[in-house]
């Protein structure tokens, strides 16, 4: 990287020009800055944060100590650990990211331990939007974080630093979340300078000194008592005071941080506002659009210009009464709306602020957009300064709250209406038998042979947005052409999701909920219980037995990992649906993450291969056999390359599911895209995966284990090293230097098998 | 919102869109150009590309802006109006958003066979540079990708670009990759720079192409609430065949068993049955072809066929129309529609 940038000196620190996107400015800052500890899990779109430092790690130039969680809650949990330890932590997040973080982000506060956090801007669900507004970290407005704004890539840069000298000042003490922009400034490339200094940058940045830290035996602190009243106010007002001094304290850092890097930032950017009479009042890249029209307004002799704080908290009340005091209109721009109040935060804060000021006159007017990443343009940005002159012109605000660029529909016109719904009848066809075999009280299944099944008509529909060769979807085909009658599946959050239901298209041609893969589990199990009971009630027609509805929550092998607890519980509770879980190895969806369903070794783009890491740290999750653990009446494990033997395996699942309670079944799913392989080698290499005993092919029936596929017993068994051998995310395990990798590998995988094996020789495990 | 074309708010700046697929590397490819200015001409850039949740295989932009040293580039808005367009797929050229706002002095560059000119380039602007570059085929036997040898027409057509920075900057990309990697890309950029021609006569509009404007199918008053969805299976209508690249699986109805092994891994959902009854009176099952509308060329359908039925073939202009058996008759398709 150094090599293609040209060495620059602006400020006193040497520094190199280079061309960088907001998320890589965040993860070479967290380099330069040598963070002890990141905790994170992937979101889009702050993934690329974890991902570039990821790279950089496998070619050895930092050593950050890269934790990925379990979900966000848990990168939260990683960090606040961490940071009590004394040293520096870092995280990234977006949207639901943050908010299922959010319950850990006032502990940290609270307890005054510093650290920063990336937050690249995205819109909440639901329904789910991946790109930029700033309704995530409006939610966090109250945490008691501070909140600096990032409004280029540069920015981010620097704010990074920044906020490790303002969260650790004596007299702060707070964790420091530093926003900006999701897609417009987190992928956006754009000239940046960087420091090429690195004792100019230590000096700066000094050692982080704790009062207290948890590593500190011989002086022993206990952190987080029980705290009622009359003491936990006390608290709050040392809280209170620890932001009142970052007021302070930040223009004092930004001063310092100037005289090392000749970029001098205020709390408040204030663009051509010396004299203006008009004003928009935007965050970070829209403000930055709006100073282009801005220009083109002053050359037609308005005098208008624009105001974009560069912190949300402390919210920098007074500099934006000083900005706005002779301003006779503002418009301010939301990017997240606070329904119900009548303005977006942001409005509503600076409404605040100036009526603090009795001789204040600016008329105000709110005005949300741009939500859920809608493009703001020039035009834009001129629209809202139009109308705020034309306030200033006749003295009072004709609309004070409305939403801007939305669009009220056309008449009956809409999307195509979709395909008819198909009948219980059309895909009741016996497919699969299933009978109780009274002698050993396990399921038997007969199955019609497969051109039989190819008339079934498909619960979905063709025309999804999966990539070529994916393997989701010949697994649905699968489960889809055995199961009989009525269906509601519920996809969490990932690839199946996404490609199946973009707005205003739906592959689904049955009823499909989405929620995110926290979650999906929970939500299940009470749609099931609801069912039940209106059918109690008679407020539903009961079925025949062994025709109710069948529930399925549909996840990835990501899902399971943050979706875990939920899933555990809803197996504990034992109710009639089935977790169907495909398997990909990977969090394919945000661009090939590791998942603790990734195996040992495997490249992924959290866990790349270089001269100082090769792929993976730690062996793949066993799901199957924690959820053989819950007791539960039916759990398989299939491969989409194995049609039969998956299909024999999904008419149980329904039988059980229908009759005794949760199935849970995990699916090998091909993914060419991530495994690097071509799109057409599904076979060989699910065949591979099978053969080499890494992925056994088994049933948990009743709480006995049955082997459906036995490559031993077949002669079929071959060495680990066929499988990886097939695959680009694989191929460096066979190379030479990494012995061990493979040896690791090939143990694991035979201790796992041979246990499997065991269980199966025995009725009682 | 308003929209004046007549308000052309880049004119300082050179703007460089591309429209592709994904899989064709057009977002490496912005990054390379882009990155050549700014670290290797002396120019300001920015480099963006619109990303959503799309999967390989779906449309694609990436936009490139640059601008003198000294000028700040503070807008983050995708580009409307460009000076040059880059089309990585000459499918893509059947939608009108495709070229959208090229500037009339602008220049097109496409990826098409030789001889190649779709009818769609009347869209162009008549005073417009029109080039062709035989990417696909240049990418195959150089065994690089199509970015390389675009960017190696762009480089070559665009005086604003230094052709010698840009083919350094697709080198630094790939240099950490092994050394085979980098050689066949210089190869495949220098073919496009040298191999792309230059097209004649075939815009006939006048001045620019209007900036597109386009709505959503639904908006605030006519959508359900919710974002609910009462319109089961609609992906229908959509078609995909700009995801295929170049190849595509053909039945040979003679060699085919009828055995149905396709149908469990086709993840298109895009083969055709049909039901009949054999002259000794038992049910039987006809496949009777593909929907290529549907149909994204994986070719998971030939790995698995045992009898050679169905094989991998070049796609040539037209065969797809000329083969398909469609899985819904009647049902009409909106032209390239796929936002995942």
């Amino acid at each position: 990287m150094l090599d293609q940038a040209s060495a620059i000196t602006s400020g006193p620190v040497r520094q190199v020009h280079d061309f960088k996107s907001g998320n890589e400015a965040a993860a070479l800052a967290a380099r330069d800055i040598g963070f002890h500890v990141m905790g994170y899990f992937p979101i889009t779109p702050s993934t690329e944060v974890a991902e570039n430092l990821s790279k950089m790690q496998a070619n050895g130039e930092h050593d950050i100590v890269m934790i990925p969680a379990d979900g966000e809650h848990g990168a939260a949990g990683i960090c606040y650990g961490a940071a009590l330890g004394g040293g520096r932590v870092l995280n990234a997040t977006s949207s639901q990211g943050l908010l299922y973080a959010l319950e850990q982000l006032p502990v940290q506060s609270g307890t005054r331990v510093p650290m920063v956090l990336n937050v690249s801007t995205r819109t909440v669900s639901g329904p789910l939007d991946i790109r930029c507004d700033h309704s995530d970290i409006y939610f966090v407005l109250n945490a008691g974080w501070i909140i600096l704004m990032a409004r280029d890539p540069q920015a981010v840069y620097d704010m990074n630093f920044c906020a490790i000298r303002i969260g650790e000042h004596a007299d702060v003490r707070l964790p420091v979340i530093v926003a900006y922009d999701g897609f417009l400034t987190s992928h956006q490339k754009r000239r940046i300078e960087r420091f090429d200094d690195a004792d100019a940058v230590k000096a700066f940045l000094g050692e982080r000194e704790d009062p207290y830290t948890a590593l500190d035996p011989g002086k022993p602190v206990t952190f987080g008592p029980y705290m009622n009243d009359p003491d936990l106010i006390n608290n709050k007002v040392q809280q209170h005071e620890a932001m009142e001094a970052a007021r302070r304290v930040i223009p004092e850092i930004f001063a310092e941080f100037a005289e090392l890097s000749g970029r001098d930032y205020r709390t408040v950017d204030a663009y051509r506002m010396d004299d203006a009479e008009v004003a928009l009042m935007l965050l970070n890249t829209a403000a930055e659009n709006a100073k282009e029209v801005a220009d083109r307004l002053r050359d037609e002799g308005k005098k208008v210009g624009v105001v974009s704080p560069n912190m949300l908290r402390p919210f920098p009340t007074s500099e934006i009464r000083s900005l706005l005091k002779n301003v006779r209109a503002v418009v301010v721009g939301d990017r997240g709306d606070s329904y119900g109040a009548e303005g977006g935060n942001l409005s509503l804060e600076v409404r605040a602020a100036l009526q603090q000021d009795p001789d204040n006159q600016t008329l105000v007017m709110s005005r949300v957009y741009g939500l859920g990443g809608k493009d703001f343009y020039d035009a834009d940005a001129e629209e809202l300064f139009r109308e705020a002159l034309t306030a200033a012109e006749t003295g009072k605000v004709e609309v004070p709250f409305e939403y801007h660029g939305a669009y009220a529909g056309d008449g009956d016109a809409g999307p195509p209406q979709g395909l008819p719904p198909i009948s219980k009848e059309e895909v009741s066809r016996g497919m699969a038998t299933v009978t109780p075999n009274p002698e050993t009280s396990k399921l038997e299944v007969e199955l019609k042979p497969l051109w039989e099944m190819t008339t079934t008509p498909s619960r979905i529909a063709p025309g999804h947005g999966a990539c070529p060769g994916c393997g989701f979807f010949p697994m649905l085909r699968q489960a889809y052409n055995v199961l009989e009658g009525h269906i509601v599946v519920l996809f969490q959050t990932g690839c199946a999701m996404v490609t199946t239901t973009g707005y205003p298209k739906t592959a689904h041609r049955i009823t499909y909920i989405h929620n995110l893969f926290q979650n999906g589990a929970a939500t299940v199990s009470g749609l099931v219980e609801m069912y039940h009971e209106r059918v109690r009630r008679g407020e539903i027609p009961a079925a025949p037995e062994g025709e109710d509805i069948t529930f399925i929550m549909v996840t990835g092998d990501g899902g399971m990992d943050i979706g875990m607890g939920a899933a555990l519980g809803t197996a504990n509770r034992n109710h009639k649906m089935i977790i169907l879980e495909y398997d990909n190895q990977g969090y394919m969806n945000t661009g090939s993450q590791l998942s603790y369903a990734t195996p040992f070794g495997h490249r992924t783009s959290t866990s790349e291969v270089g001269s100082s890491m090769s792929g993976k740290r730690f062996h793949h999750k066993d799901t199957p056999q924690i959820f053989a653990a819950c007791n539960l009446p039916y759990v398989f494990t299939a491969s989409e390359g194995y049609p039969e033997d998956f299909m024999r395996k999904m008419s149980k699942a329904q039988w059980y599911a229908q009759r005794e309670g949760l199935v849970y079944g995990k699916v090998l799913s091909f993914c060419p895209l991530n495994w690097r392989t071509p799109d057409d080698a599904a076979q060989e290499v699910l065949q591979a995966a099978i053969d080499s005993c890494f992925f056994p092919l088994y049933e948990v029936e009743k709480g006995s284990t049955h082997i459906t596929y036995d490559p031993d017993a077949i002669g079929r068994r071959r060495p680990v090293a066929d499988w990886l051998g097939m695959m680009g995310k694989t191929r460096h395990i066979l190379a030479p230097g990494h012995a061990d990798q493979l040896e690791m590998t090939e143990q694991e995988v035979e201790k796992r098998w041979r246990r499997i094996k065991i269980k199966s020789e025995h009725p009682e495990l | 919102m308003t929209r004046d074309s007549s308000d052309r708010s880049g004119a300082d700046f050179f703007e460089i869109r591309f429209e592709s697929i994904g899989g064709l590397g057009a977002h490496v490819a912005g990054k390379i150009v882009a990155g050549a200015a700014v670290l290797r001409m002396n120019m300001n850039g920015s480099h963006f590309s619109s990303y959503g949740s799309e999967k390989k295989g779906s449309v694609v932009r990436s936009f490139i802006r640059l601008a003198p040293a000294d000028r700040s580039i503070r807008t983050s808005a995708p580009i409307e109006e460009p000076d040059v367009i880059v089309v990585f797929h000459s499918g893509l050229l059947a939608h009108p958003a495709t070229l959208s706002g090229l500037k009339a002095d602008g220049t097109l560059i496409y990826a098409g066979h030789e001889n190649e000119i779709p009818e769609w380039l009347k869209r162009v602007p008549k005073s417009a540079k029109v080039v062709r570059v035989d990417a696909q085929t240049i990418a195959f036997e150089e065994k690089s990708r199509e970015n390389a040898v675009l960017i190696g027409a762009l480089a070559a057509a665009v005086p604003e670009l230094d052709r010698q920075a840009v083919c350094e900057e697709l080198e630094a990309t790939f240099a950490g990759k092994n050394g085979h990697i980098v050689e066949s890309n210089g190869r495949a950029f220098k073919r496009g720079a040298d191999e792309a021609e230059i097209i004649e006569n075939v815009g006939r509009v006048e001045g620019d192409v209007p900036t597109m404007q386009s709505h959503p199918a639904w908006g605030y008053k006519s959508a359900p609430i919710g974002g609910v969805l009462p319109t089961p299976g609609n992906t229908a209508y959509n078609d995909l065949q700009t995801s295929r690249t170049g190849w595509m699986p053909v039945l040979a109805r003679d060699k085919c068993i009828d055995c149905g092994m396709c149908d469990m891994v086709c993840p298109d959902l895009c083969l055709v049955w049909s039901t009949h009854v054999d002259a000794d009176g038992k049910p039987g099952v006809t496949l009777d072809g593909i929907d290529y509308q549907y149909c994204k060329g994986c070719m998971r359908c030939v790995e698995t066929c045992s009898t050679g039925a169905i094989t991998r073939e070049a796609e040539l202009p037209g065969m797809a129309d000329e083969l398909r058996v469609p899985l819904f008759p009647g049902l009409a398709a909106t032209a390239g529609d796929r936002h995942a």
